[in-house]
């Protein structure tokens, strides 16, 4: 008999479950999707169909007023491709990544082991490492531009130098740089904080037993435990530099800076656009930044997958 | 009667429901209120990019011209300057949601799609309202003429001037007898003055400001004297490039020299150099109501004919029509009614250092006991403009272009045979490309008068 009940009970409540579950996936669907509609329709207008009609006007001869244009076929890119100054701004926004993303993970890092390891006035340090983070970029720029002009600026003042940090091209790029370590260096700090904040406590007192000394637990402990971190910093500020625009160019007065130094992609994209008025053009460099971020974020997620399996 | 139950929910729907409705009819209300309080039938929208000292006095001039026509309410907005404006002009204008009257450079005109963006003014209007073509300077009145109508009625023209300490250059005896700087007609009499000048000035400060890296001032500049060596731009079919590379070469020598020769420090501000005691600098006359607001003892004159012919960069506000599909009737009269005002009612303009173009603004004695305008008025007669073409005009793609270029020339990062010669290629360039607006390069654009 237990036999006979189990085959006409078994399928009965594997049909209920299935039903129930469809029920919940459908009412699922209705709720959730109710919720997610508003979110859905503004990333639909202000995302996607923007993202397709730039796609669409990187192939025409579009212009600013948005009526005449034509379909021209793949030239806008094989003009963008020989564009000297193109590469120019590109080799700009590189440069100036690659003057960040080092410093700024050496900097965060060394800033959260401050507040994570000083007793007295904790909060105090963190608020002042991260404050400044929480500035608009116009009102860090504008800041730093006080700052950096020379004859009045308190730089020079307090170093007791001379020197030219926004109208000369060899130092334009630095004193943009050295303004965006200042106002963004709070992000990753706070990042790694609070993975600092995560390395549970018996590590280190295991270590401590062991005999290893302050220098032993930071390497054979810390940084291996904020590798994972360190990973995610590097890679959101390659991805943040790389689209360098608002700091730069109030910096520079709405400017490309001393000799163009300071012109970066986002720039040269918008002049093109609103100056010279080729929204077609401006639409292809605009995709072709696009494949080069997705590229980099790409090459970053399928670093990670190696590591991954090295370290299995 | 069943009172319907208030709860949270309907109350909060209600609240909101109130708050949506309410806010679309302080909207609707907001529109309407500009011309139901001025109690007046035809509106003009007028939208300009004066700020500063400039703003203040359109305003006073708007305010006065308010008073006078009850009759028409006028709605001035004003815009952030340089390219921002002409983009939103210019997408108004193709969205036809365009204001009654615009104001623009008259460089940018050529570039503007005039007909498409622009419509013409109506002459006969005009002369109504007091503006007829014989009160012009005739090479400022056809900078607005393309294909036989005018598009850009002129406001005024701005100069680029050579402003100088008076009290530093009496103890240089730099002046002459009408207190006035004596005239300098060459290169080596120039740097002459500047060295006399050095030996009495403050000591800290430049001699001269030239805005070394700043590739407007270095572009306007460079027009400036490269139009008194008589150099040109391109043939008039527009087809050919005719630009000078030795005379370009002259012109960015002498810049350089500046810097070598110690005149200048890169970089430093020119106008607070200036008013602190520098004896020289070379500024737009848009600095004339700030040194005579900071009580500087100075004079200005048109950037000195170092080349043996007067000549100095000239940029003009205009007035335009921007494009409206159903423009004409009682708004566009108005239009040209407000303009008309303005251009003839200039002398508050000139105030702001700007030479008005309407001339009969210029014999009034008003005008003639301003100083230092009075000192530069002469400008109007030597004009050196950029070449009509859709890529010139105030911050356009050839300033944008080639500014650089003469910057990196005279910061000493490139040397001036070689920027003359990319300027030239650049040229080149530009010529054959065709204007985004209209899919026309600059032969086929028939932009000439």
């Amino acid at each position: 008999m237990t036999t006979s009940a189990q085959t006409v009970l078994a399928p009965a409540r594997a049909r209920t479950a299935a039903a129930t579950a469809t029920v919940r996936r459908k009412q699922g669907f209705q709720h959730g999707g109710w919720f997610v509609a508003p979110f859905l329709a503004l990333f639909v207008l202000f995302v996607i169909w923007p993202l397709l009609r730039g796609v669409y006007l990187s192939l025409t001869d579009a212009n600013i007023s948005g009526e005449g244009a034509s379909f021209i076929g793949l030239d806008n890119y094989r003009e963008a491709l020989h564009d000297q100054l193109m590469w120019d701004a590109l080799g700009h926004s590189a440069y100036f990544t690659l003057l960040v993303v080092p410093c700024i993970t050496v900097l965060a890092f060394l800033l959260a082991m401050l507040a994570h390891h000083i007793e007295r006035g904790k909060w105090l340090w963190r608020l002042c490492f991260f404050v400044p983070f929480l500035l608009p970029s116009t009102v860090a720029g504008n800041l730093f531009q006080w700052l950096f002009t020379q004859g009045i600026g308190m730089f020079n003042h307090t170093f007791g130098i001379d020197t030219p940090w926004l109208t000369d091209k060899s130092y334009a790029m630095l004193a943009i740089v050295i303004e965006t370590l200042w106002w963004t260096v709070g992000f990753s700090f706070l990042l790694y904080l609070a993975a600092l904040q995560g390395i549970p406590d018996h590590l280190y007192e295991a270590a401590k037993l062991d005999g290893a000394n302050a220098w032993h637990r930071m390497v054979h402990i810390t940084l291996p435990m904020l590798r994972n971190i360190t990973g995610l910093v590097v890679a959101l500020q390659v991805l943040a530099s790389l689209q360098l625009f608002d700091q730069a160019v109030v910096m520079m007065d709405f400017g490309p800076g001393p000799e163009l130094s300071t012109r970066s992609f986002v720039q040269y994209t918008l002049e093109q656009g609103f100056t010279s008025y080729r929204v077609g053009y401006a639409s292809a460099m605009s995709i072709i930044f696009f494949v080069i971020i997705a590229v980099v974020a790409l090459a970053r997620m399928w670093l990670l997958r190696n590591r991954e399996e090295g370290g299995r | 009667m069943e009172r319907p139950e208030l709860n949270r929910r309907r109350l909060l729907a209600t609240a909101g429901g109130l708050a949506v409705a309410g806010s679309f009819g302080f909207a609707a209300l907001g529109t309407g209120a500009d011309a139901l309080a001025a109690g007046a039938d035809t509106r003009v929208r007028y939208w300009n990019l004066f700020s500063g000292g400039d703003g203040a006095n359109m305003i006073a001039m708007l305010d006065a011209f308010r008073k006078e026509h009850p009759g028409i309410a006028v709605k001035d907005s004003t815009l952030q300057w340089g390219n921002p404006f002409y983009t939103k002009l210019a997408m108004a204008a193709a969205g036809n949601r365009a204001p009654e009257l615009g104001v623009m450079h008259m460089g940018r005109v050529a570039g503007f799609s005039p007909g498409r963006l622009l419509d013409p003014w109506d002459i006969e209007l005009l002369a109504k309202y007091g503006v007829r073509q014989q009160d012009y300077n005739p090479a400022l009145w056809n900078r607005g003429v393309i294909d036989g109508r005018l598009y850009a009625l002129p406001l005024d023209i701005h100069v680029q001037l050579c402003f100088y300490r008076r009290d530093v250059l009496k103890k240089a005896g730099l002046l002459g007898d009408d207190g006035l700087m004596i005239p300098v007609t060459s290169t080596d009499e120039w740097f002459d003055v500047l060295k006399k000048a050095r030996k009495v000035q403050k000591k800290g400060l430049q001699t001269i400001g030239l805005w070394t890296n700043d590739q407007n001032f270095q572009w306007w500049f460079f027009v400036a004297f490269y139009t008194q060596l008589g150099g040109q731009w391109f043939d008039d079919a527009r087809t050919q490039v005719l630009f000078d590379a030795d005379k370009a070469t002259q012109v960015l020598e002498f810049f350089r020299k500046h810097v070598t020769d110690g005149y200048v420090i890169p970089g430093a501000p020119t106008g607070e150099q200036f008013i602190n005691g520098a004896p020289f600098t070379w500024e737009g006359n848009w600095s004339v109501p700030v040194f005579s607001g900071a009580k500087l003892d100075y004079g200005a004159t048109p950037l000195p004919p170092v080349f043996g012919r007067q000549a100095t960069h000239a940029e003009s506000h205009s007035f335009v029509l921007p494009h409206q599909s159903g423009r004409g009737g009682a708004t566009n009269e108005a239009a040209h009614e407000l303009a008309a005002y303005v251009v003839t009612h200039a002398l508050q303009w000139a105030a702001g250092g700007h030479i008005p173009a309407y001339r009969p603004t210029l014999s009034t004695e008003a005008y003639k006991t301003l100083t230092p305008q009075n000192e530069y008025v002469s400008a109007m007669n030597h004009q050196a403009t950029e070449p009509k073409v859709w890529f010139a005009g105030s911050t356009g793609v050839l300033a944008q272009d080639l500014g650089p270029m003469v910057v990196s020339s005279t910061m000493g990062s490139a040397g001036p045979a070689a920027v003359a010669q990319r300027m030239k290629k650049e040229l080149a360039k530009l010529l054959a490309s065709k204007n985004p607006m209209d899919g026309r390069t600059a032969a086929q654009g028939g932009a000439v008068a």
